[in-house]
């Protein structure tokens, strides 16, 4: 079966092998419907293509391969090989708990697309600073702001795992603390290892799963 | 403007298209962030501004006959 992708290409192909041959035969306006190809050709086919590029470069952006392919992610890609489940970005991408092909953008957006605006402006910025800035060491990257419990609980609340879990009701307002997002799951001594680059040197990894 | 004039025009703004859509179409050998910023800041204005300068000389075309 043909791929959404490989249609797109063989689109973009005709489209810009009409556009080719209509703009170096312009005496095809003078022709029956030659006007309403020009049209095809110069207008719709085009914009469609263009949309369809951009549509395809989204669904690419959210792939685990994108994230890592700047050098400075190298680590955190590595850190998801770790063979040790207390790390949870570990045990969620080896136990498929999150789509591996997908696993930065699953666990690193809020929810809505790409997390608004102000993730694409830092998104692009990233890219800059990659390129033209100074890149920091992995292990002094950091999140912008404190890890969002909602990620967590956008798969987890209601699971009978996390809610019946007696840590998770140690005191009587914790659940509740987690569920506000006061009380953090990164920060609470629970699951305080997340990707912990710095450490690697001394992991052992999972061979499986690439 | 005559029919040499949006000729000319037509076959700047195909290959305005054309090099946009060769743009486009490379960017997809690459899963990389910068394949994508070439798409949007690279093939996407080349096809958008192909696009308005074909309409741009429809425009001044019909106009022209319109006057006549």
């Amino acid at each position: 079966m043909i791929s959404p992708l490989t249609l797109g290409i063989l689109f973009t192909v005709m489209s810009m092998l009409l556009v080719v041959v209509v703009a170096l035969r312009t005496e095809l306006a003078n022709a029956p419907g030659g006007r309403a190809l020009i049209f095809v050709a110069f207008f719709a086919f085009p914009v469609i293509a263009s949309w369809g590029g951009a549509s395809e470069h989204l669904e690419r952006s959210k792939q685990t391969a994108f994230c890592l392919s700047c050098h400075v992610m190298r680590d955190f890609g590595r850190s998801l090989y770790v063979d040790d489940k207390s790390y949870i970005p570990a045990a969620h991408f080896q136990n498929h708990r999150i789509p591996p092909q997908e696993a930065c953008y699953t666990c690193h957006t809020d929810y809505t697309m790409y997390g608004g605006l102000r993730s694409k402006m830092r998104g692009l910025r990233h890219i800059y600073v990659e390129y033209f800035g100074s890149v920091p060491e992995p292990k002094n990257i950091k999140l912008y702001q404190a890890y969002d419990n909602n990620v967590c609980l956008h798969c987890h609340l209601g699971a009978r795992s996390f809610e019946e879990h007696e840590r998770h009701r140690k005191t009587s307002e914790m659940m509740g603390g987690i569920k506000s997002n006061k009380i953090s799951c990164m920060t609470s001594n629970c699951h305080d290892i997340v990707h912990d680059v710095d450490t690697l040197k001394d992991a052992s990894f999972w061979k499986g799963g690439s | 403007m005559g029919a040499p004039e949006i000729k000319r025009r037509t076959r700047r703004a195909g290959l305005l298209i054309g090099l946009g859509l060769l743009v486009q179409l490379l960017t997809f050998i690459w899963v990389h962030p910068l394949a994508f910023i070439t798409f949007l800041a690279v093939g996407c204005p080349l096809v958008a501004a192909g696009v308005l300068l074909y309409l741009y000389a429809l425009a001044v075309h019909e106009q022209r006959h319109g006057d006549r």
